[in-house]
């Protein structure tokens, strides 16, 4: 209960021009009448002359607390007036009253009691009253009293304000493959936050779908929005609000920093539209290489689910028919014994829309919705190698085998699709505004996927080629050549660990195990299983390399190393790149040659640890992975410096 | 110094007409009165003070007098409170 709770603005009157007792009383009775805390106005006024009847509620200097417990009081209450001069209220001090407060309690309870005990704590300072004295208006007087009752009862106030502050700084955090930089980016904002003593909420778009997501009034309430994402997140909702846009790793790396320039008010104000006409200006600022490594993630990420589903269900099929005994019947291997067939398939199918998916979404990142059909449809035609030749050869929707220009084509399907629709769309901007709503549904779909077509019926046959002879070379490769190629993708994965080389390798592999080189897939997730499992090794130790935090994450790497999320290892690498990826890049390389040597090969493109039954000699992919990771957590304890006995 | 301790009888407690009679009463006399109650401890000879430490029914009260005709003020403190402040 707070006096500022009770006392609401309408009912204060200043400077009242009452002149006698009678006067004053009928004032502040009409106030509490007029805010609704009376259910019987007359009822209430006979019990407070009653009262003062008794005795008058004058208590001296200059104050008055004429009260009454009745059931005429509908909502208990207060009603405040100062009379400039006074009224003669018959005060035991004999001086004139001229603040007064009128209680109005109900007849059950010890209310009223606390009502006028607070307001003695408060009127006994005599600057409050003085400062009482002289409000001029309600505002200020309630502000009068919000501030003493503050400074008096300190644990009451601050929690409210806390509520209705809302947050001071909102984030978005995403990254292309949505497992882990996502979280840590997440994570590293709020302790930054946290230790800056800001108020934050971050929303994380990961792989299971946006949590914690912002709400409108959040966005409008907020002093900025912190964009962390590697790949498009929903733009329009922060229309009108500073905006800073960044990536992932600067999240990770240096929240502070980004907390730091909002703090400073050096965000741009975001314009969904200007955004969208100034693509070009805004998109100068991002190098070539940044953005053209953000359309291929958004490709990549989306991507990758039906790469994850659509292999491990295949991955499942070789599992059955080895326990069905099928593992010797060749061609069929997979898909011979019922089930097998069945989740084989069921996995061919999410295959199929793999190149699609990469192409469509490659080509939306690039040109918003309208590149998404054109871009479907090249990676369509990219996976599937129709060209000219084969469509009026066959008179049927039949490609060329030789033709397909597969994981290349599609990724060149899905650029050259975007950026198909963002010259469309500048080519139709002599159009008249009444014919805007058309050009989304018919023109761009129209246009686009007929040119993109065009183009890819084109490109096919040639892409095919390279794509062609890049596997006949791989596949022709000799022993030690293979090891080489093994020992490299392998070390490619530890470079970046979710960036380009890392991904780079990743999509060689899973685009390897469509061609059945599932040995380089092999070497590839062993290469991106050993950079988090020897960190935690590391960690676990030699603890004197590492920081309190960096230890504390370090058994998560272990997990994280298992099920191949290679992101596990970035804040090591980011805190030290110099010594950490250099370290797991010969860790990485040593189990590729490991697995290579032992032949071992991987026929799903993601799962770590839970494919190692349909890995061909697990024994010797065991081995690769203890390898390569005490390989890796060597060259840490090599290269790395210790740190300083404080933070041990 | 002498100190006695008291329940307050009456239902409405010691609400702002009885205050004014006890500091009234109270006023007469040369020692200094405090009532303590919970943790409030104030100078019953001011109504602000007597007001704000908020003395419901029920609540265990500690008077004490200091002063040269402190036996008398208890008397009359003690008669006071004990009848409920001629209350129910």
């Amino acid at each position: 209960m707070r006096i500022i709770d009770l006392l609401k603005k309408e009912a204060i009157s200043l400077n009242s021009p009452a002149n006698s007792k009678d006067e004053a009383i009928e004032t502040l009775i009409g106030l509490h009448d007029a805010v609704g805390n009376l259910s019987d106005k007359d009822a209430y006024k006979a019990a407070i002359l009653a009262r003062e009847g008794q005795g008058s509620t004058a208590i001296g200097e200059g104050i008055a607390v004429p009260h009454a417990k009745s059931d005429s009081v509908k909502t208990p209450g207060l009603s405040a007036i100062t009379v400039p001069g006074g009224v003669d209220y018959n005060a035991p001090d004999g001086k004139p009253s001229d603040i007064l407060f009128m209680i109005a309690a109900p007849l059950d309870g010890d209310l009223h009691l606390e009502i006028l005990s607070r307001l003695m704590v408060l009127l006994m300072d005599p600057d409050f009253c003085a400062k009482l004295r002289a409000a001029q208006t309600p505002e200020e007087y309630l502000s009068i009293i919000d501030a003493a009752e503050a400074a008096k009862y300190p644990d009451e106030a601050p929690k409210k304000e806390v509520k209705d502050a809302g947050y001071k700084i909102l984030a978005v955090t995403a990254c292309p493959t949505g497992i882990a930089h996502t979280y840590m980016a997440a994570e590293a904002l709020q302790q930054a936050a946290e230790k800056m003593g800001i108020s934050i909420k971050v929303e994380t778009d990961g792989s299971g779908g946006a949590k914690n997501v912002l709400t409108k009034k959040e966005i409008a309430d907020c002093d900025a929005i912190i964009c962390a994402v590697d790949r498009n997140v929903e733009m329009a909702r922060f229309d009108g609000k500073p905006v800073l846009k960044t990536s992932v790793t600067s999240g990770i790396n240096k929240p502070e920093e980004l907390i730091q320039k909002v703090l400073d008010g050096k965000v741009p104000v975001y314009h969904a539209d200007a955004a969208a006409d100034d693509a070009d200006d805004s998109a100068e600022k991002e190098s070539f290489g940044r953005k053209v490594y953000k359309h291929l993630m958004n490709g990549v990420s989306h991507m990758l689910p039906f790469v994850v589903g659509g292999g491990v269900l295949i991955a499942l099929g070789f599992l059955i028919d080895t326990i069905a005994g099928n593992a010797n019947v060749g061609g069929t291997f997979g898909f011979t014994h019922p089930v097998a067939a069945t989740v084989f398939w069921i996995g061919k199918a999410a295959f199929a829309f793999m190149l699609p998916i990469l192409a469509g979404y490659i080509s939306m990142s690039i040109a918003d919705r309208p590149g998404l059909l054109p871009g479907i449809v090249g990676g369509y035609i990219a996976a599937n190698g129709f060209t000219f030749k084969s469509l009026i050869d066959n008179k049927n929707l039949v490609g060329d085998g030789g033709a397909v220009s597969g994981f290349l084509g599609a990724l060149f399907a899905g650029f050259i699709a975007g950026l198909l629709m963002l010259v469309l769309k500048k080519a139709f901007e002599w159009m008249p505004k009444s014919m805007d709503g058309i050009k989304p549904v018919f023109i761009y779909p129209l246009l686009g996927t007929l040119l993109i077509g065009l183009v890819m019926l084109l490109v096919n046959p040639v892409v095919g080629l390279l794509n062609n002879g890049l596997s006949t070379f791989l596949t022709n490769l000799g022993d030690s050549s293979k090891l080489v190629l093994c020992i490299v993708l392998a070390a490619m994965m530890a470079i970046d660990m979710g960036g380009p080389f890392n991904k780079a390798a990743y999509v060689f592999g899973t685009a390897a195990i469509a061609d059945g080189n599932t040995w380089i897939m092999a070497a590839v997730m062993i290469g991106g299983m050993v950079p988090p499992i020897a960190i935690a090794l590391s960690t676990t130790f030699n603890k004197s390399k590492w920081t309190a935090q960096e230890r504390k994450n370090g058994p998560v790497n272990y997990l994280m190393g298992l099920c191949f999320i290679t992101e596990g290892a970035i804040p090591y690498a980011a805190a030290d790149p110099l010594r950490v990826i250099p370290s797991c890049m010969v860790g990485a390389g040593v189990a590729g040659a490991v697995s290579s040597l032992f032949a071992c090969a991987c026929p799903a493109p993601h799962g770590g640890i839970f494919t190692f039954a349909v890995v061909e000699n697990p024994l010797g992919y065991i081995a690769a992975l203890i390898a390569g990771s005490i390989a890796g957590a060597l060259m840490l304890a090599l290269l790395k410096k210790n740190k300083e006995k404080k933070s041990a | 110094m002498i100190s006695k301790d008291f329940t307050i009888k009456n239902k409405m407690g010691l609400h702002m007409r009885p205050a004014q009679q006890f500091v009234t009463a109270m006023g007469k006399y040369a020692s200094d009165i405090t009532i303590k109650c919970g943790e409030k401890s104030v100078n019953a000879k001011s109504i602000m003070l007597l007001m704000s430490a908020c003395i419901k029914c029920g609540s265990d009260i500690t008077v004490i007098c200091d002063g040269p005709d402190e036996a008398a003020m208890m008397a009359e403190a003690a008669s006071m409170i004990e009848s409920g402040f001629g209350e129910e």
